[in-house]
């Protein structure tokens, strides 16, 4: 009984570390298993198959429900910067490279919970068809507080965000129009 | 100290069952599933269009505010579900989801003719009449068939310009969202 009591905390801290947080990190950006992963972005990839896995089905169970479909287009998310930082509300990033082919794109800044971190009286997204590009048909795209010219997603607060990148009539996952591995770097300038 | 290792190792093979489980058991019991807003705002059998999210706002379904939404729930045991409408060449989409979120089908209207929208919407009874050819079908409707009675579709249109959402909205507001059976292109029983 006097050895019981550390072997039997050590088993259930392990047991409750591993369950939770293997669940947790596997269902948030599905990080390990479950979602895609390249770079800082990641995509449900079977989010909008009619055959998910049990990672996605459970991911489509905590209220992700209006997906994309397959044959719609494909959603990337990032919460974390090419250095593996999570992204801050009052830091300034710069989104730099080039994109997959898709009949258009936009960009948004949310919090995790989905909701717009754009001020009331700015843009809340980036559109590819509005969009300055660079002379080689790459992207640079501002988004912080600090005021930019040219592609610039004006967000506000202090608190974690996402970027959220969807491509509506991709081909990408059809093997056409690029590859999955051709998404923008986002690196952080300042905060 | 080999205890303690067994104790540990032991806590890591159980948070794994607790992570395999939690994974299975969460489609089970959904926390907010679209299904579960739309049954609050969308009676079935009735085109709605999704409030456009705005900053600041709450965004739970996570819509992009570039785009218009249309939504359509369906009971299949009321007769074949059937979505149509004319629509313009800009981006479009429609996506078919069974209650949990899980895409039953989806296209976009690059793959349609005119911009004619036309989707028949069937439980795997009503397709084997079809296929026993009991049931007349209209040329050009898409068949899509679903294993369950409880559907909804969601409709995507993109306007060129964000000015222009509440035009776009309005088109989609007018799509015929009925059964086979009270349209125009009526459901036929072959004797």
């Amino acid at each position: 009984m006097k050895n019981f009591t550390p072997k039997f905390l050590i088993f259930l801290l392990s047991a409750l570390i591993v369950g939770l947080g293997l669940t947790y990190y596997s269902l948030n950006d599905g990080r390990f298993i479950g979602a895609y992963q390249w770079g800082s972005w990641s995509a449900w990839l079977k989010a909008g198959s009619p055959k998910p896995d049990p990672y996605t089905k459970a991911f489509l169970a905590l209220g992700h429900s209006v997906q994309l479909g397959r044959g719609e287009g494909i959603q990337f998310i990032a919460q974390r910067d090419e250095n593996g930082d999570l992204l801050m509300r009052n830091c300034n990033y710069i989104l730099k490279g080039d994109t997959p082919v898709a009949a258009f794109w936009t960009l948004r800044a949310t919090s995790f919970e989905g909701n717009s971190v754009t001020p009331n009286n700015a843009k809340q997204n980036i559109h590819s068809s509005r969009l300055a590009r660079n002379n080689d048909g790459t992207i640079t795209i501002f988004i912080g507080p600090k005021n930019r010219t040219g592609n610039w997603l004006e967000i506000h607060g202090k608190d974690l965000f996402e970027i959220v990148l969807t491509f509506y009539d991709a081909p990408i996952l059809a093997g056409f129009g690029g590859n999955i591995e051709q998404m923008p770097s986002i690196i952080k300038e300042s905060c | 100290m080999s205890k303690t290792f067994l104790a540990l190792f032991a806590g890591v093979l159980f948070g794994l069952i607790i992570h395999l489980s939690i994974i299975l058991l969460l489609p089970l019991f959904p926390s907010t599933n679209a299904w579960k807003i739309f049954a609050k705002i969308a009676p079935i059998g009735e085109v709605i269009i999704l409030e456009r999210p705005l900053p600041g706002e709450a965004n739970i379904l996570r819509l992009d505010p570039e785009l218009a939404y249309a939504v359509c729930r369906y009971d299949l045991s009321n007769g074949p579900g059937l979505l149509s409408g004319q629509l313009t060449s800009d981006f479009w989409s429609v996506g078919v989801f069974d209650k949990n979120g899980v895409t039953i089908f989806s296209t976009t209207g690059s793959s349609s003719i005119n911009n004619h929208l036309q989707v028949g919407i069937f439980n795997p009874a009503q397709t084997r009449l079809l296929a026993e050819q009991q049931l007349g079908m209209q040329e050009g409707l898409i068949i899509v068939e679903a294993p369950r009675n409880q559907v909804f579709v969601v409709v995507r249109y993109a306007p060129p310009y964000p000015q222009m959402w509440e035009r776009y909205s309005k088109v989609l507001s007018k799509l015929n969202c009925s059964y086979l059976s009270d349209s125009s292109a009526p459901l036929e029983i072959n004797e």
